[in-house]
């Protein structure tokens, strides 16, 4: 009897799919067969349009605008010869191209290829007129994208580009179809999940020419989520137009809680290049480009030594140790000897005696060296990493670098041997192995300018309603003595009528900065301005780095003034 | 000798003969699916399968010639090493289809859920054999529940519906035929029934998608309502006759998704209509009927759960798949037994029919 009970279930549920495929096959038989004959159920996607950005005062800079897409549907094509002349025609389209969208769209008969996509809105309504009456051509909108300010802050933004057949393979459960644009550096590759839109569409029925009998679905499409940011465009554009056709890159963050209001690399780019079509040798170019590489964010992904800039830590190091005070002082003859070697300074004839004061204004190379061998590797390593050095700062945007802060652990384990007492002098000065990043550099100075707390940069301050609050800043610990010693020395970097910063001093704004010059193996050396403002309670912090720019203390200290002088019109100082 | 001649003359040339009839329509099926993306790829995939059935048919004869009383005597830890390879899978698998189903072992993409369904049958059949006739009481379905439970678990995480499914008919068969009291089997179903609520919270937000789907296709024009509507559309329109073999079109203009695998069945009542369909549904109700026959000639009680297991197994398999592609349950992504493309199904189907003719073989008569 129990046996029974499985056989006469099996049985049954075998019924069940004979009865199902009866009625499927004989009964519902002419309603499928008339929709198979047609191949009339067509699925018409409606683009969810990306995400806006905007800046923190709520001016639009990333927008989708319409584009017309001329696009035919391979097996719905019937008078031919006509078409072909409408493409010569209105949209101007060469023989063989036509002949080559043909052939490439008859590998899809079934879904839309488009022909010649984002199309003048005078020749698309054009090019509707005139095809009307003529099946399987039509005009398409598509929402695309728009960046507003073409090159200014592309590497804030990034670009789009479409995701390739292998990508599909694994992101067709996300929704992504074909020619569908994803993220590829920047905000819009760091937040491109929340900036996509969710695609939407409708299955029609058509008849057997390709017109619409009725609708069987709709799925409303939707659009991703907007992003504010911290940066003020005002202030961005006039870094970009401040570093021109220079290398490098400028970085200005509020030295209370890390937001970033500007932040700009150059060589920049057009990221409107990548969504525009018909500009695939641009694209090319700036992709290809090895020696501008244009496509890399110096500001956190490029490695540079420091130089000078470096001093505020060897100071802070000295200072907080112990091994120094405010009155210590060493003579500066022009250069340091150890053993056999000796180091210069920059100023062949020396600067005379020096205490923190003078050493940070002058950017004494041996005082530098005196006080960073009595602190020792280990601290200036240990200092190093308490500015944030050799670590990611965690700002919101992708393919930001560690940079390195060496010591002797790393040299041992990199089989360079021990550590070198010259190497030590070439570590106070901000060189050897030591590595960092622009926006590194901005955030050491913001303890400075803060009075003692390690900020974590940011871009994105609200995602559609949402906000995000910046992360709490830590205090790093520093003694008031040693951060007070510190500002004193880079006030007179800029206000001092022989400090090396001097360029930077704008009328009205009582900023404190440093210069750094470094030198590279690759050639002409490195330029750096890093500084602060207002003196007492900052408000702003900055950060010019030119790539094989000569010298700090000229051009970079110049743009910092130029952003100190747009900073207090537009009202931030 | 006797013994050996006795094996020989049981050797059920007649299953194994239909087994390979399926396999065969599949691979003829798979040729169709699969050609209309390129010739060279469509050889390809027929290429891969004819290799997967020929490590199969390995597995199937290396199944047959050892007992099955030996399969039992290691079921507990095969069914051990099964479960431990479904953690591994949750842990490092590759994510495809949205589920972490495979892992990789020299270069093969291997799908332990695939084998975790004999791999309870045989635990099961353990258990409920050494028993004895004997499962009268409640506290005896303790172990069954728990030996399904860990498994089941496991693979709904992965998350794979569908096989987790099969393994409830697997349980119930092997427990009423080891004489389990039908009272608190019916409980049991009762419980699972009032526990669906609960159980929907653990379904990824696609398989809600799948579900809400069967019972409205329109939510979901784009995604899983298009595949059941298409799939509904190829068998609809073959009719009684068929549209012929390469001639689908529905199959050959690319409108069915996931062809070659889930939907076969799709193709197979397009192109050969009604008649092929019946035709194939015969085959494996004949395979299924040959389990249950099996079942009432052996005496020993671990034969005959392992031939009642195995049976339910594939009907359910059968129809399952039927039943989604016509739209008469949801899509859960169960293969066509022996004609879905994909090795770690087939391999495993060909093993499983190895074992029914080891039992079948080896049966103690009265």
């Amino acid at each position: 009897m129990r046996d029974r009970v499985l056989t006469t279930l099996v049985s049954a549920l075998f019924l069940y799919i004979l009865i199902g495929l009866f009625y499927t096959q004989i009964i519902r038989y002419p309603h499928y067969s008339r929709l198979s004959k047609n191949n009339s159920i067509r699925v018409i996607p409606i683009d969810g349009p990306r995400g806006n950005i905007f800046d923190r005062n709520g001016k639009v800079l990333v927008t989708n605008r319409l584009s017309f897409d001329v696009v035919i549907v391979y097996r719905e094509l019937y008078k031919r010869s006509g078409i072909i002349r409408l493409l010569k025609d209105v949209l101007g389209m060469s023989g063989g191209d036509i002949a080559e969208a043909l052939e490439k769209a008859s590998l899809r008969p079934n879904s839309p290829y488009t022909v010649k996509g984002d199309v003048p809105k005078e020749k698309a309504i054009a090019f509707e007129e005139e095809s009307c009456g003529l099946s399987g051509v039509s005009v398409q909108t598509r929402s695309k994208r728009s960046y507003l300010y073409n090159n200014s802050g592309s590497h804030l933004f990034g670009y789009l580009s479409e995701v390739s057949e292998e990508e599909l393979e694994d992101l067709k459960d996300l929704g992504y179809r074909q020619r569908d644009l994803i993220g590829r550096s920047g905000l819009e590759k760091q937040y491109n999940d929340y900036l996509k839109g969710v695609d939407g569409g409708t299955q029609v029925e058509v008849d057997s020419r390709g017109r619409q009998v009725k609708s069987l679905g709709l799925q409303e499409p939707e659009s991703g989520k907007d992003l504010y940011l911290t940066i003020d465009v005002r202030l961005q554009a006039v870094c970009d137009k401040l570093l021109g056709s220079r290398n490098g890159a400028v970085v200005v963050i509020n030295p209370k809680n890390g937001e970033v209001l500007a932040l700009a690399s150059h060589p920049a780019f057009d990221p409107n290049i990548f969504v525009k079509t018909g500009t695939s040798s641009e694209r090319f170019r700036l992709l290809k480009d090895r020696i501008g590489r244009p496509m890399s964010n110096r500001a956190i992904s490029g490695l540079y030594a420091p130089g000078s800039v470096f001093k505020i830590v060897t100071a802070s190091a000295a200072l907080d140790t112990g091994k120094i005070n405010h009155n210590t002082s060493f003579v500066c003859t022009g250069s340091y000897k150890l053993g056999r070697g000796k180091l210069d300074c920059w100023k062949a004839e020396g600067h005379g005696p020096q205490n923190i004061q003078n050493g940070l204004m002058n950017s004494c190379n041996v005082f530098f060296c005196n006080i960073g061998r009595l602190a020792g590797v280990d601290a200036l390593e240990s200092y190093a990493k308490l500015y944030g050095y050799g670590k990611k700062t965690g700002i919101d945007l992708p393919d930001e670098v560690d940079g390195l802060a060496p010591g002797r652990a790393w040299k041992m384990s990199r089989n360079k041997g021990s550590w070198y007492e010259g190497e030590t002098l070439n570590y106070a000065i901000g060189q050897g192995y030591l590595m960092v990043t622009p926006i590194q550099v901005a955030r050491m100075t913001a303890v400075i300018a803060n009075k003692g707390s390690l900020v974590k940069p940011f871009v994105v301050k609200q995602i559609d309603k949402v906000h995000i609050s910046a992360e709490k800043e830590k205090n790093i610990g520093l003694k008031d003595r040693t951060i007070e010693e510190i500002r004193r020395g880079l006030f007179e970097v800029i206000n001092n009528e022989f400090g090396t910063g001097k360029r930077a001093k704008a009328e009205g704004v009582a900023a404190a900065g440093k210069t750094g010059t470094a030198q590279n193996p690759q050639g002409r050396t490195h330029a750096w301005f890093t500084g602060f403002a207002p003196y007492d309670d900052a408000k702003l912090c900055l950060v010019v780095f030119l790539e094989h720019g000569g010298k700090g203390g000229v051009e970079p200290a110049s743009i910092a003034r130029g952003i100190f002088e747009e900073a207090k019109r537009i009202g931030y100082l | 000798m006797m013994q050996a001649s006795k094996r020989l003359k049981d050797f059920d040339i007649m299953l194994i003969g239909i087994a390979l009839l399926i396999f065969a329509i599949g691979i003829v099926t798979i040729y169709s699916a699969t050609m209309a993306r390129g010739l060279a790829l469509g050889e390809s995939f027929v290429f891969r399968q004819v290799n997967w059935f020929i490590i199969g048919i390995i597995f199937l004869a290396l199944t047959v010639m050892v007992s099955y009383q030996r399969f039992i005597d290691i079921s507990y830890i095969i069914y051990t090493v099964n479960v431990l390879m479904l953690v591994l899978v949750l842990l490092l698998g590759h994510a495809r289809l949205g589920a972490q189903r495979w892992f990789s072992i020299g270069g093969f993409a291997f799908q332990p859920s695939e084998f975790i369904k004999f791999s309870l049958i045989l635990a099961l059949s353990n258990y409920v054999g050494g028993k004895k006739d004997s499962m009268r009481d409640l506290r005896d379905l303790i172990v069954p529940c728990i030996l399904i439970g860990i498994p089941f678990v496991l693979v709904l995480m992965q998350p794979d519906l569908g096989t987790a499914l099969l393994l409830i008919p697997i349980f119930f068969s092997i427990l009423i035929v080891g004489g389990a009291d039908l009272k608190y089997l019916g409980w049991m179903i009762m419980i699972g029934l009032a526990g669906l609520p609960f159980f929907w919270h653990f379904l990824r937000d696609y398989q809600k998608q799948r579900l809400l789907v069967f019972l409205n296709p329109s939510v979901d024009p784009l995604g899983a309502g298009y595949t059941i509507i298409q799939s509904k559309i190829a068998v609809g329109s073959g009719g009684l006759w068929g549209k012929g073999w390469l001639c689908g079109t529905q199959n050959q203009l690319n409108f069915l998704p996931e062809r070659h695998t889930d939907f076969i069945f799709s193709v197979i009542g397009e192109e050969w209509g009604l008649l092929g369909a019946l035709a194939i549904v015969f085959l494996y109700f004949l395979i299924v009927r040959r389990a249950f026959t099996i079942t009432t000639l052996t005496s020993d009680l671990y034969g005959q759960c392992i031939a009642t297991g195995i049976g339910m197994l594939i009907a359910f398999q059968v129809i399952i798949n039927i039943s989604m592609t016509i739209g008469l349950m949801p899509v859960v992504g169960i293969p066509l037994p022996l004609v879905s493309y994909g090795g770690s199904s087939l391999i495993a189907t060909l093993v499983a029919i190895g074992l029914l003719v080891n039992v079948e073989m080896r049966r103690s008569t009265f």
